[in-house]
């Protein structure tokens, strides 16, 4: 493939150097400068949303600050190909679609892309994941890239096992179904040995999990370090958990604690994760409430549901995510989550729209359920 | 200045307020209004001692009333809540968009169009629709087909389940009721636990003993101990909600119940090209507006979308376009209420989605209102396949070349079909709507009286009145004395 346009490079650059200036500063101007770049970037290279954001009256040349660059609403693109760079395409996410199978939003990332992505993945596993520096055997529920190639969550998993992990890391979804009882030989061999692990996965497949437990009444005591990373929620699920549920059952099933249960935002139309503060604050000692941190490289609005105008802090509405890393398609992306913005992040209360099942819990409950069968 | 209003989320028969142990109260707020809503706390003891003393006012009073009389309070009731000084039509208008978040024109609206149809002569009619002779209720009468004497029998109590936030179909049941003369519980939604209420005070006022063999409570939906108190005690049950919430209940009522279930359905409009005019176009719009407003379109006799034929002298894009200005003119005369974040961003995501297609030059129309999501019309043409409207006006316009090329979208619906408005305008209509009653569809009107089902309607398909009514037939002549026929 040939090289991406000089343009792109240059921003990728910036973008870069920022993201791995780590999740501890606080440069707003660069941030907002790197903002109107990229958006002017893509206003230049994708027609459609030129002409999107010509009828909203906003052109780069007027533009100030990157929270009045048009957010494109997530299901978009379910229908409508959006890509700066449609020559340059490497890689091609998409959701997971469950209400219309043949609706599936369709994302998509050139190699400069995918370096901000790898970068966005590193840095803020490296805050927020890892931020005691332990090395764990990453376990997870989920499939790999190589089966499920269009998952987000897959690829961000093997890149945080490729990381982050001891070398035994590995998948426990295969072609056929999530392989239970490797996980829990797994575990018992992490017992044994006094090796951390960190299992990871949607937050269902986490469930179904404990559901195995009970019925087979199986207890780990895993050693201390040993994390769990769950990623999305419950939504269109035949059951949901509450979170302070979810995290009894880590401590009574696996004797996690709740400092080290992580849950985590990722969205296939968003390059970054967003990662509540839990262990990180718990590593500094610091007490304080557990949301969702936004890293340097991102910001979030909370906006009215009906006017889609911003709201003030506090106000409860519709979230929209500002991401840098998102440099290939479009950076500020309209969810239909609910939530609340907070100093630092937002909290976020699960989808606002229920009779659509969000993320890729629903193909790892699939497969899970097949296993019980 | 917040102004505050004391309601009532039930009714329980003259007296029967002592066995109520406690009382809660829930304030809701909007704007200027807070509702202050009372309802007793409810348990599995309390509504086994109820439905045993509504059996027993049934018994004491309904059971003996004759038919006519009860038509006639029933007729009364309508009278009064037609009347735009009646104080409780005034708390309605007041408390209900409170609640539902309905504008008041909404409430209003739906108020007069179900009153308006629940009058002297619609019940006759809808009653000799059913069961021919309705005095069949009140005694033995001839019947020349049987050549014999016959006399109908309603259940002793009906149970009555409603999940919907929709104004006015709890006072349809309790009407049904009382035709069968047969006493009635009804369970009530959270979402508008105050008109059945206020309908039962006119009731009592017309005729307290009527009112004695009827109660509206409200409890979370899928408490067992309480619902089988209920149905221990019925012997019949009419269920509205959801398909889930009908088979969970189903599954849990004892044989030898009558059951009738009215779950969630949907609808659809259909006008043929020749219907598809200039001249007449702008009360077609009007129509088509009012059938997507009334309610906010979240009744199940709603359009999700209206499928248009091509080739008329009005395309469905120019169509679209006149909808447009229709749905705006009725969002300022009947205003479109209050909806939740959730509902708000479902048609937000739609709206950008068929911005870029509209962009990319699809052959797609979005035309949406100024402020806000109030109304919402897209214009594409029929993906072949139904797809759900986000509803709170939101209508779809599909362009179709044949009208007849929609049938197999629908076909897969059976479940839950219901209602199509349908012009066709040429002698193709016949054989259209012949084929849409083979779907499953239940109910066929014109464009405008979707929401408009008269109260002869065999409402889902079903005999509402005649399903709940066990006959008697005398199949001798001789000896018949003391049998008496009237007729009216």
């Amino acid at each position: 493939m040939s090289e991406l346009p000089k343009e792109a490079r240059d921003l990728d650059r910036g973008i870069l150097a920022f993201i791995q200036k780590g999740a501890d500063h606080h440069d707003i101007e660069e941030f907002n400068n790197l903002a109107l770049r990229t958006f002017e970037f893509q206003y230049n290279h994708i027609p459609l949303y030129q002409r999107y954001c010509q009828r909203r009256g906003i052109t780069p040349q007027e533009l100030s600050s990157w929270d009045q660059i048009p957010p494109l609403p997530t299901d978009v693109f379910k229908s409508t190909e959006l890509f700066t760079l449609p020559s340059h395409i490497a890689r091609t996410f998409m959701t997971s679609g469950t209400t219309m199978p043949n609706e599936k939003g369709r994302v998509h990332y050139d190699e400069g892309g995918l370096r901000l992505m790898d970068a966005t993945i590193f840095a803020a596993a490296s805050a927020f994941l890892v931020p005691d520096g332990v090395k764990t055997l990453i376990l997870i529920i989920a499939p790999p890239p190589g089966i499920a190639p269009h998952m987000v969550m897959a690829y961000g998993m093997d890149r945080l096992k490729d990381c982050f992990g001891l070398p035994q890391s590995h998948f426990l979804v295969g072609r056929k179904g999530f392989q239970v009882k490797d996980l829990v030989n797994e575990l018992h061999t992490s017992e044994e040995k006094g090796i951390p692990v960190t299992i990871c996965g949607g937050s269902f497949g986490f469930v179904n999990f404990f559901d195995y437990c009970r019925k087979k009444r199986l207890k780990f005591q895993l050693p201390r370090g040993s994390r769990c990373l769950d990623a999305g929620g419950f939504k269109g699920k035949s059951r949901e958990v509450g979170r302070g549920e979810f995290l009894d059952y880590c401590e009574e099933f696996l004797m996690i604690t709740r400092n080290f249960c992580i849950n985590l935002l990722g969205m296939t139309e968003i390059a970054s994760q967003f990662y509540d503060n839990t262990l990180r604050n718990f590593t500094r000692g610091v007490d304080a409430p557990s949301f969702k941190v936004n890293p340097p490289w991102t910001r979030t609005l909370v906006v009215n549901p009906e006017t889609l105008e911003p709201l003030p802090p506090g106000e409860i509405g519709l979230l929209r995510h500002f991401d840098l890393a998102n440099r290939g398609h479009i950076c500020a992306i309209q969810t239909d989550d609910l939530g609340k913005m907070v100093e630092g992040g937002f909290e976020i209360y699960g989808r606002a729209r229920e009779s659509e099942a969000k993320g890729c819990s629903l193909t790892i409950d699939e497969m899970t359920r097949a296993m019980e069968e | 200045m917040m102004e505050v209003i004391e309601a009532a989320g039930y009714y329980l028969p003259q007296g029967f307020e002592e066995h109520v142990k406690a009382f809660t109260t829930e304030v809701y707020q909007d704007r200027e209004i807070a509702v202050h809503l009372k309802a007793p706390s409810v348990s599995g003891a309390m509504v086994e001692v109820l439905a045993d003393h509504l059996k027993k006012e049934r018994e004491k009073y309904l059971a003996h009333q004759p038919i006519e009389r009860i038509i006639d309070v029933l007729d009364e009731a309508s009278r009064r809540w037609l009347d735009k000084s009646y104080p409780y039509r005034e708390l309605a208008l007041k408390t209900i968009p409170v609640i539902t978040g309905f504008s008041r024109e909404v409430v209003e609206a739906s108020i007069d169009a179900e009153m308006e149809s629940s009058l002297r002569e619609d019940i006759w009619r809808a009653l000799r629709s059913e069961i021919k002779n309705p005095l069949y209720l009140d005694d033995f009468q001839y019947s020349p087909e049987l050549d014999g004497y016959c006399r109908a029998f309603g259940p002793k109590l009906i149970v009555s389940f409603f999940s919907e936030n929709i104004p006015g179909l709890p006072h349809l049941l309790f009407m049904r009721s009382a035709l069968v003369k047969a006493a009635c519980l009804g369970k009530v939604a959270a979402g508008e636990p105050i008109f059945a209420p206020l309908y039962l005070r006119t009731i009592e006022e017309i005729d307290p003993g009527m009112a004695n063999c009827m109660a509206v409570l409200y409890w979370r939906g899928g408490e067992q101990e309480i619902e089988e108190a209920a149905f221990n005690q019925a012997d019949a049950a009419i269920l509205f909600g959801g398909v889930e919430a009908c088979n969970s209940l189903t599954k849990r009522i004892p044989r030898g119940i009558r059951v009738l279930v009215h779950g969630h359905k949907l609808g659809f409009g259909v006008i043929g090209r020749k219907r598809l005019r200039h001249q007449g176009l702008e009360d077609l719009v009007a129509a088509v507006a009012y059938d997507c407003s009334m309610f906010d379109q979240q009744a199940c006799l709603a359009p999700h979308g209206y499928y248009l034929e091509e080739g008329g002298e009005v395309s469905p894009q120019e169509f679209a376009q006149a909808l447009s200005t229709a749905m705006a003119g009725m969002n300022e005369k009947m205003p479109r209420g209050r909806i939740s974040p959730a509902e708000a961003a479902a048609i937000n995501q739609l709206r950008g989605k068929y911005e870029f297609k509209e962009l990319r030059g699809d052959d797609v129309l979005l035309v949406v209102s100024p402020h806000g999501t109030d109304w919402t019309v897209v214009y594409e043409r029929d993906p072949g396949i139904f797809r759900p409207s986000p509803l709170n006006r939101a209508l779809w316009i599909w362009g179709v070349d044949d009208i007849f090329r929609i049938l197999p979208a629908i076909k897969p619906l059976f479940p839950f079909l219901q209602n199509a408005a349908v012009a066709i305008g040429d002698e193709r209509e016949k054989e259209f709507i012949r084929r849409l009653g083979e779907l499953g569809v239940t109910r066929i009107t014109s464009p405008g009286k979707m929401l408009l089902p008269s109260m002869m309607w065999h409402h889902d398909g079903i005999s509402p009145l005649a399903s709940l009514l066990r006959w008697c037939d005398v199949e001798k002549k001789d000896e018949i004395g003391g049998m008496e026929t009237r007729e009216r």
